[in-house]
């Protein structure tokens, strides 16, 4: 096969013994990048494309180390002896983390060949091969730095793995197509069917999401894995998630009127808040810090008016 | 089959199995928190002993073979006769006498719950007073021994194992008349001794067992409740039989096996059973073809043994020919295991040819109880590592898994499992300081490989003549009598296993503190080498000193912050690989001088705690006196994301690989088996572990809340077990600082 090992991109977690990500025990490698702005999202590290800064004051001990190596003078010591951070004037360059040994300063994303990639997800092959499970492409959304992520699935399926991919398909759709030769499994986020709503909460609007999801559904046969994150007040209604789950079974059902066979399926995860501290490090406001997480209760009651839905289908 | 007529009851309703059961449970309870309150902590697995009776014992302060102060229990008005001026007694002679007279006063226990009587209340080694016979010097080895703080083995007892199948097949009488038959053969004086011992051994079982019969009817005569009284009259009419006879049914089986259990474990503390399913199985056709054993009723002995015998036991695996010996006899063991949910050691072998359902049975238990039990074998790999040794691959299969993280083969092989450990920190810390005092080299991470590979062959050079040391006057020592009995050799050749009895020797010889030397070597590597970050006599003023203040943690930092092993493609990873193979290889280039083999392995046991005491500041960031890394493990902490497909790749990557274990301890959340197909990928993660060259896998499945909970409190969760290493224990039993690591294992874990 064609394998160009200068392809290179920005990641910022390579996780293994990923278990929530398609089947069997994975390596899900988080590409940096995204062209939504959920304000509730799980993984704020992943929006931007450039490496970060996250910093940590609960860990610093004031060494200095820092101040020593940063040419832009993020770093300071104050009259207090106190180490502070100032955000503006960093330009990501990574100096300072190289010496800061608490990990007070954590580098997220660093760019990587598609060849060192792969070499790490290879490192479980044993465990794939004895759980069928494989490697998962996710983000940020991977199909927003096409090239890299084609060569990483390329260089999977090249190796016998199991491929897929979580998207939130905002983009042309060029920018899947390509990669869909390499992709076994593909799971795709739905927030909510109303354009303006979605607008609100995402900072677009879904109508390229919905056009992506229709053609993936009708113009491939790749099993096909809807996610919905329930967050309250954007989709938590009886409404809103009957309404996904009828676009979904109209999905599967214009699958079939194609002539196509493999599964589409919907899946609920609840929202939740173990990010709030991801949100601190990296200096962005977390607006869902007050949002309260869906109950058991009422996730079950939730699921069940999916099923309702698919079960008639 | 039995001459037992089972009597039905009058009337009433007889007590359900499972009632019965949780009779048992709560007795065992009450024990082990009495246990509690006069003993104290208890850092080992949960050794079924019972208290004697309040005025029939004594509790002394003492001080433990390994040199801890520990509380001990004897039985008021027993002294052992002393045959030594030290006032010590030592050789076959003594022990048989000694040991019997113990026997022969030994209190009668019954729970006339259990199906089976019979229950051990002392340890006869509280009455020796010393580990080793003084006329047997050895202190041309204390120089080198003290130096690398090895642990050597001698004059260590059991951690081989029996086979049971001699025992089940001869009875007392049986081998009461083996004994006397060899007396013929062998005729020498010493001979004869050993066959006094042996001759003495049995003789205070039958008083034993005898007692226990009559005790049993006379309980019978006053009992009132009818299927109690009924259960008695059972338990007498079977004890009395196997005074003299060899076990009949399934229930007579596993009556004579506790019994044998019991005398090892108070004899010297020997936990092994080994193959239990395989043991059981003729019994259990043969009574499930008649009509005459039901499943619920197997369980239920299994149970009852169980719960007197908390010893190590294998389920599965092949036979001679390969065949996976899996019955549904195996899945009725791994049932009582369940059903009891107090500390067991029961392995599921997993292999090639193993049963899938076994597997996937011990997972659901697992993450159902929550007990770490059972634990899991990778029997393909240490098959074919053991026949690495040079022995045939029909052999290597018969070894069976019968310790903590051990295998022996029943009945023909002496191994010094478990007890012999070498610390790679300390190893390392000689090598540095040795380097460091030569002002004729220029120092250098390649030099201090030089300078370890030397002093880690002098260390195992020492346990060589240990081992030969140990061999030739064990016997004379503290004999394996009770063992013994159940060898093929000892009796035949008049030779104690320890010294001769047996066919095959394989010394163990396990290494410690992996991952703190491959951390330190990286860590050197990585900031004194390439990167000019800190200078060898810097480093060394910072050990000295602790890394003592503000400079010193910094630079701790920096050299922990170096990536460890087990995060993959690191040099850590590479120089723990490279100290494996060397381990390996040192272990493996020569026999002792008296032409013994020996095997490696990685393993700690329980003794990362001590072990760590032992060991000064390492470069690697650890504190003097901190906790070393478990076995074969990574430090806690040594990826972000702890992934245990991480440690199971790194644990694979060092394995030895002659047979001998480098066990992975692994602990996973609960909630993993929520999500469908959450079992699954755990089979996976063993099943991967061991495709890569595992070889055990003990697992942990632990509710942090209720870990910590109990951590602050641990009269809180009086009944929770937790798998502290190849062992599992009642949490509440464990010392303070045992507690310690196993939560923090769990919060380093996440
Ligand atoms: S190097 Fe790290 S610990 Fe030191 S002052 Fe800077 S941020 Fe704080
Ligand atoms: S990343 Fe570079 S620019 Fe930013 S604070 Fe650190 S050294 Fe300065």
């Amino acid at each position: 096969m064609d394998t160009n090992s200068s392809v290179s991109g920005v990641i910022f977690d390579i996780q293994r013994f990923s278990i929530h990500d398609g089947p069997g025990i994975r390596t899900t490698v988080f590409l940096k990048g995204c062209s939504l702005h959920c304000f509730w999202c799980h993984n704020p590290e992943g929006i931007r494309v450039k490496p970060e800064i996250r910093y940590d004051p609960a860990r610093c001990i004031n060494c200095g180390a820092c101040v020593a190596v940063c040419t832009n003078g993020a770093h300071a010591i104050d009259a207090q002896g106190r180490h502070t951070y100032d955000r503006t004037k960093c330009l990501s360059c990574g100096l300072c983390v190289e010496e800061c040994f608490t990990e007070a300063l954590v580098l997220t994303g660093k760019t990587q060949t598609a060849e060192q990639v792969v070499a790490e997800v290879l490192r479980d092959r044993a465990f794939y091969e004895t759980s069928g499970g494989g490697m998962t492409l996710s983000g940020g959304d991977p199909a927003l730095q096409p090239a890299f992520s084609a060569e990483i699935l390329a260089r999977c399926k090249a190796e016998g793995l199991h491929t897929a991919i979580e998207t939130a398909g905002n983009y042309p759709w060029a920018n899947l197509a390509g990669l869909l030769p390499h992709i076994d499994l593909v799971m795709m986020d739905i927030k909510q069917m109303d354009a303006q709503r979605h607008r609100a909460a995402t900072g677009v609007s879904n109508v390229r999401v919905l056009a992506t999801a229709e053609r993936l559904a009708v113009e491939t046969d790749k099993p096909l894995l809807f996610r919905v994150p329930v967050v309250p007040g954007v989709n938590d209604a009886d409404a809103d998630i009957a309404a996904i789950a009828a676009h979904v079974r109209r999905l599967s059902q214009a699958r079939r009127t194609a002539g196509r066979r493999a599964p589409i399926t919907l899946e609920l995860l609840a929202f939740h808040r173990l990010a709030s501290q991801k949100y601190q490090s990296l200096g962005l406001d977390y607006r869902a810090a007050n949002l309260e997480p869906p109950t058991e209760q009422r996730m079950r009651e939730l699921r069940a008016i999916v099923a309702d839905y698919l079960a008639t289908d | 089959m039995s001459s037992l007529v089972i009597e039905m009851p009058a009337e009433g309703i007889a007590p359900t199995y499972a009632e019965r059961l949780a009779a048992l449970r709560g007795e065992k309870m009450a024990q082990t928190q009495e246990k509690w309150a006069v003993i104290g902590a208890m850092d080992y697995d949960d050794w079924a002993l019972i208290l004697p009776p309040p005025d029939a014992r004594e509790v002394i302060q003492t001080i433990s073979a390994s040199g801890v102060p520990i509380v001990d229990v004897k039985m008021k008005g027993f002294a052992a006769e002393s045959n030594h001026p030290n006032g010590d007694f030592f050789g076959p002679v003594a022990f048989g006498r000694n040991f019997r007279r113990l026997l022969e006063m030994h209190p009668v226990y019954i729970d006339p719950n259990s199906s089976l009587a019979g229950g051990y209340m002392v340890n006869f080694g509280s009455y020796r007073k010393s580990g080793w016979n003084p006329d047997f010097d050895y202190s041309h080895l204390h120089a080198a021994q003290r130096l690398y703080k090895l642990h050597t083995g001698i004059g260590g007892a059991q951690h081989f194992c029996h086979d049971l199948q001699i025992g089940l097949d001869l009875g007392w009488r049986g081998l009461l008349d083996k004994i006397a038959y060899y007396r013929t053969v062998n005729t020498d004086a010493k001979a004869q001794e050993f066959y006094d011992g042996l001759t003495d051994v049995v003789l205070g079982m039958q008083s034993w067992i005898g007692r226990t019969a009559d005790a049993a009817a006379a309980r019978a005569e006053t009992e009132a409740d009818p299927f109690q009284a009924a259960n008695l009259r059972e338990i007498a009419a079977i004890n009395r039989r196997l005074v003299t006879e060899p076990p009949q049914t399934f229930r007579e089986a596993c009556q004579w096996m506790l019994w044998y259990q019991s005398a090892a474990r108070m004899y010297n503390g020997s936990g092994a059973l080994g193959r239990l399913d395989v043991l059981l199985q003729p019994y259990y056709e043969r009574e499930t073809a008649a009509g005459t054993l039901t499943d619920e009723e197997a369980i239920f002995h299994i149970a009852c043994l169980l719960v007197r015998a908390t010893d190590y036991i294998q389920l599965g695996g092949p036979d001679e020919t390969g065949r996976d010996v899996t019955t549904p006899l195996s899945y009725l063991i791994l049932e009582a295991g369940h059903r009891l949910k107090i500390p067991a050691n029961i392995g599921v072998c997993v292999g090639e040819t193993t049963d899938e359902g076994l597997l996937r049975r011990g997972l659901e238990v697992m993450f159902e109880d929550k007990t770490g039990i059972p634990k899991f074998l990778g029997v393909d790999n240490t098959v074919e590592g053991f026949a690495r040794n040079g022995y045939p691959l029909e052999l290597s299969r018969q070894r069976a898994y019968a310790g903590c993280h051990w295998l022996a083969l029943p009945g023909r092989e002496y191994t010094f499992n478990d007890m012999v450990k070498i610390n790679f920190a300390v190893v390392f810390d000689v090598a540095l300081r040795d380097m460091l005092a030569d002002s004729s080299v220029q120092p250098s991470v390649a030099e201090l490989w030089r300078r370890f590979e030397f002093h880690l062959r002098r260390a195992i050079d020492t346990l060589a003549q240990g081992f030969d040391f140990h061999i030739r006057h064990m016997h004379d020592v503290a004999p394996e009598l009770v063992l013994d009995l159940l060898c093929y050799g000892p009796i035949e050749r008049a030779r104690d296993a320890s010294s001769g009895g047996v066919d095959y020797y394989n010394c163990c010889v396990d290494g410690a503190a992996l991952a703190n030397a491959a951390d330190s070597f990286a860590a050197c590597e990585q900031r004194i080498e390439r990167e000019g970050r800190l200078t060898w006599a810097e480093l060394l003023a910072h050990l000295d000193a602790d890394w003592a203040g503000p400079e010193g943690e910094r630079v701790r930092l920096m050299m922990r912050s170096v990536p460890r092993f087990g995060s993959g493609g690191s040099l850590s990873d590479d120089h723990a690989q490279r100290l494996a193979d060397l381990f390996t290889r040192l272990v493996k280039e020569r026999r002792t001088p008296d032409g013994h083999q020996m095997v490696p392995g990685l393993f700690s046991w329980a003794m990362t705690i001590m072990m760590g005491k032992d060991a000064g500041a390492t470069p690697d960031g650890r504190h003097a006196g901190a906790p070393i890394a478990q076995g074969a493990n990574p430090m806690p902490g040594f990826r972000k994301d702890g992934a245990p497909t991480a440690l199971a790749a790194a644990v694979a990557a060092v394995q030895p690989g002659y047979g001998n274990t480098a066990p992975m301890q692994l602990d996973l959340d609960p909630g993993l088996t929520r999500d469908e197909g959450g079992l699954e990928k755990v089979a996976g993660l063993i099943r991967g572990h061991f495709a890569l060259g595992g070889t055990q896998i003990n697992l942990n499945v632990m509710d942090k809340e209720k870990v910590l909970e109990a951590n602050r409190d641990p009269s809180k969760y009086p009944d929770l077990v937790v798998r502290v290493t190849g062992f599992s224990a009642y949490f509440a039993s464990l010392s303070p600082e045992f507690r310690q690591m196993v939560v923090d294992r769990l919060i380093a874990e996440g």
